[in-house]
């Protein structure tokens, strides 16, 4: 060996020294860099899973979907569904030091209520859509929610990721002039330095109030367990797995369920999944003149074998699942496993009875999101089999959602993201295409359903409700429900209390790495 | 020569008007609405109108156009709808990470490549033409995405001598800057070996052809000023030309090798301002590109008297 060889060798040594230090930092992959730290307000998925480590709402989400009080010691509904009493915990810190009172909710609530901030959920509690909420603090540990109409998913809604948690920041997050500033919240870790395109470092807030007990969902025990949390924008597929198999990353989240198995024949790597409350479907436009026909969209059912595709795109790792209720939800009973038998004799025979003489219909999907893309070419070769003409086109994804918006296709593979209560998840197809053309299932029926679901808190009656909806949907099939999305995460073995979660984006309070 | 090059700048000014009107129409043409992907599902009527006021997309193309070229002429070229951040520093930012990497990767490339076609020319149809002909093809026909795919685990994971994520700033830490650069420089310069050394051999081996080489080795010249004195320097414009083209070409974006090694550089930028529809940085980058390949360019053409005294700039 050279001296030039020898030099440059310890060198490189030195240089894997300095990257490799910092050993009690927890690194995850991020696959796009995130849109901003201002929860609820600019955000996308990638955005919640960061910022819902620095901030908590009132309320979050448990694993199995349902809201629990999180910054609130307890939650009291009155009789009449109308008034919320919030508790607040005592004790509880932000990043700055200050204390959380009720003040601090109240002053967080008006701003979410002011246009000027942006935040994306306000229409919902503003009346724009008919609920309308007026807060109050009573007492410097009481805020009073008073509503003007009895609403089941008021809590829901609160603990929405999409809305940032309806998180508690301190006023400290702010600029003079209103302006948001950084989150300065009450989470697990506070905010450290975020390199556009590279990566986002959160540190552990020592002072953080836990609620103690198991991790579950976004409540339960949150501790900090390492120094630092670093959130690493890495684009590409195989560099992610690439830095995960050299140990340059610890936590690889959303791994496509095809690359599991890989993933698991190494040593090094633990591979663990989840079921989340995404839903994957086929939409059908209810307005097209071929699918208008309920026969010519029930034959699409029966052509389909959802078992097949289920077991295909996710690698056997979810079932299928014909009921927007996730399989996850605790609402998901047994009449919602009910769903369409594969039966391509009856598909023929619907097919016949629509008048059906093999007209081209068009599927359309993007390539962005593989299981979709995956669902669609399985899809369009079992319609094939069954007689149906049917082509796909292959768009990206803007494209496929601005078609979406304007209702302008005739299927669609497509994916909607996670509603942790059935009603929200209903909320996002049913309705008039007239007022809103995304809608999916333009049904007064349904729609007066859904109105029954909403104004009623009591869980059973809401089972009821929501089997009714279940056996309508079977039996109009306004559109496809297939399976519910899958949590494929990969984590070295030095990381300890890591696992895939009903959350699908990685929670990493409660997780630690060792040296 | 100063004439020269501001006449040319002077020419440049219709060509970033045309890019300019070009991108502003065409990014609108494709379906799909910044604000429709930023509300996401949660997308009302009313919030989808107020969000497009709020970003000034309410108001119709040729206002929306004025208003973009208006800001961009005093220097302003508005601010990312995703990120929110002003978008020149943010082009400034990234085009400096992807300068790094193209100006010296093709910089080596040119240094490898061109007296390895001179040398090719020289020996047309030996053992060592064949070799680097076929090298020079092979190297062009790997992808570049494979190329770095396949660097990257040899020397990543197998060797384990050079990160594999991340981006550290050479101003900052210079030697894990460095470090970091490696692989990308390395991709890019295997691949660029090929297309400039082609170019050097096949305008040396015209030039060998001609009659004055003849004349030189009859006055017994050596071979090597042949090559050097005669053949080279009027072989050199054709592989300069392209040199600036390739430098071009790769300074407005090399978004695949900034995505599979993680590099935040102009190409990634755009890439991700397309998908996101983000109408400022789109416009943004692609004007900024415009003007680099036409800067560059104008420095290509400027430097030719050095190689070749027949050209002045007049």
């Amino acid at each position: 060996m050279t001296k030039g060889t020898t030099v440059l060798l310890l060198a490189l040594a030195a240089g894997f020294g300095a990257s490799a230090a910092a050993a009690d930092t927890l690194r995850s992959r991020l696959n796009t860099d995130i849109r901003s730290i201002n929860p609820g307000v600019n955000r996308d998925d990638s955005t919640d899973g960061v910022v819902l480590h620095m901030v908590e709402g009132l309320v979050a989400n448990s694993a199995n979907g349902t809201p629990k009080p999180l910054l609130a010691e307890t939650i009291e509904t009155s009789p009449d569904g109308l008034t919320y009493t919030f508790k607040l915990r005592k004790g509880v810190k932000f990043h700055d030091g200050s204390t959380l009172t009720a003040e601090d909710v109240v002053w967080n609530w008006r701003r979410y209520m002011d246009p000027k901030t942006g935040w994306l959920c306000t229409g919902e509690y503003n009346g724009a859509n008919g609920l309308k909420a007026e807060i109050a603090a009573p007492d410097a540990d009481t805020v009073v929610f008073t509503l003007n109409q009895p609403s089941s998913v008021f809590l829901a809604g609160m603990a929405r990721s999409q809305c940032g948690q309806t998180a508690i920041i301190a006023r400290s997050s702010v600029n003079p002039d209103g302006s948001f500033k950084t989150p300065v919240g009450t989470g697990p870790f506070k905010f450290g330095e975020w390199r556009r395109g590279e990566y986002i470092r959160l540190d552990r807030f020592a002072d953080y109030a836990d609620r103690g007990g198991p991790a579950d969902g976004y409540v339960g025990g949150k501790k900090p367990l390492v120094d630092a949390v670093q959130f690493i924008v890495i684009p590409d597929d195989a560099t992610a797995k690439a830095a995960l198999m050299s140990g340059k990353l610890d936590i690889l989240a959303s791994v496509s369920a095809t690359d599991a198995p890989e993933l698991r024949a190494k040593p090094d790597i633990a591979v663990t999944s989840a079921p989340t409350m995404m839903f994957s479907t086929i939409l059908l436009q209810t307005r097209d003149p071929l699918l208008s026909n309920v026969k010519m969209r029930q034959a699409i059912a029966a052509a389909l074998d959802f078992r097949q595709i289920a077991q295909s795109v996710t690698d056997g790792l979810v079932p299928a699942n014909a009921s927007i209720v996730a399989t996850a939800s605790r609402y998901y009973s047994s009449e919602q496993k009910r769903g369409f038998a594969y039966d391509p004799a009856k598909a023929a025979r619907l097919l016949k009875e629509a008048g059906y003489t093999g007209q081209r219909i068009v599927l359309m999907a993007n390539k962005n999101e593989r299981d979709t893309y995956e669902t669609a070419v399985i899809a369009q070769s079992m319609l094939q089999a069954a007689g149906l003409n049917v082509d796909l086109e292959i768009v990206e994804w803007a494209t496929q959602l601005d078609r979406y918006s304007k209702g302008n296709y005739q299927m669609q593979s497509f994916s909607y993201s996670a509603r942790y209560d059935p009603a929200l998840a209903y909320s996002a197809v049913i309705g008039s295409k007239d007022v809103r053309p995304n809608r999916i299932w333009d049904n007064a029926e349904a729609e007066d359903l859904l109105r029954k679901i909403v104004a009623t808190t009591k869980e059973d009656e809401r089972q009821v409700l929501f089997d009714k909806l279940h056996e309508l949907f079977l039996d109009q099939a306004p559109f496809l429900m297939l399976f519910n999305g899958v949590e494929v995460s990969a984590a070295s073995k030095r990381v300890k209390g890591f696992a895939a979660s009903t959350m699908p984006k990685p929670r990493l309070w409660e997780v630690s790495v060792s040296k | 020569m100063f004439r020269f090059a501001l006449t040319r700048i002077g020419m440049a000014l219709p060509t970033l008007l045309i890019v300019a009107v070009s991108v502003f129409v065409l990014i609108r043409l494709i379906p799909g609405d910044p604000a429709q992907l930023m509300l996401g599902d949660l997308a009302t009527p009313a919030s989808l109108a107020d969000l497009r006021a709020r970003l000034g997309l309410d108001q119709s193309l040729p206002v929306q156009f004025g208003i973009w070229i208006g800001n961009v002429v005093s220097g302003d070229f508005g601010q990312s709808i995703s990120s929110q951040q002003a978008v020149l520093p943010l082009i400034l930012q990234r085009f400096w990470v992807s300068a790094q990497i193209v100006l010296v990767a093709v910089l080596l490339a040119s240094c490898v490549a061109v007296p390895a076609g001179v040398i090719a020319a020289w020996k047309q149809d030996s053992a060592l033409d064949l070799g680097l002909v076929a090298t020079a093809t092979l190297l062009l026909s790997i992808p570049t995405f494979w190329l770095g795919l396949l660097l990257l685990l040899f020397f990543g994971l197998k060797l384990e001598w050079l990160p594999v994520v991340g981006y550290v700033s050479i101003a900052e830490n210079p030697w894990a800057g460095i470090l970091y650069l490696v692989m990308p420089i390395l991709t890019l310069f295997l691949h660029e070996i090929g297309v400039i050394l082609r170019m050097a051999r096949a305008s040396t081996l015209e030039v060998l052809r001609l009659d004055y080489i003849t004349h030189a080795r009859a006055k017994g010249l050596s071979e090597g000023a042949v090559l050097w004195r005669h053949a080279f320097k009027n072989a050199f414009g054709p592989t300069w030309t392209l040199i600036g083209l390739v430098l071009g070409n790769l300074l407005g974006g090399i978004a695949v090798v900034e995505t599979v090694f993680t590099i935040p550089g102009l190409g990634r930028l755009l890439v991700d301002a397309i998908f996101a529809r983000d109408y400022p940085v789109i416009q943004g980058c692609m004007l900024f590109v415009a003007f680099t390949y036409v800067l560059v360019n104008l420095v290509i053409d400027l430097c030719y008297p050095v190689f070749d005294p027949r050209v002045t700039a007049q």
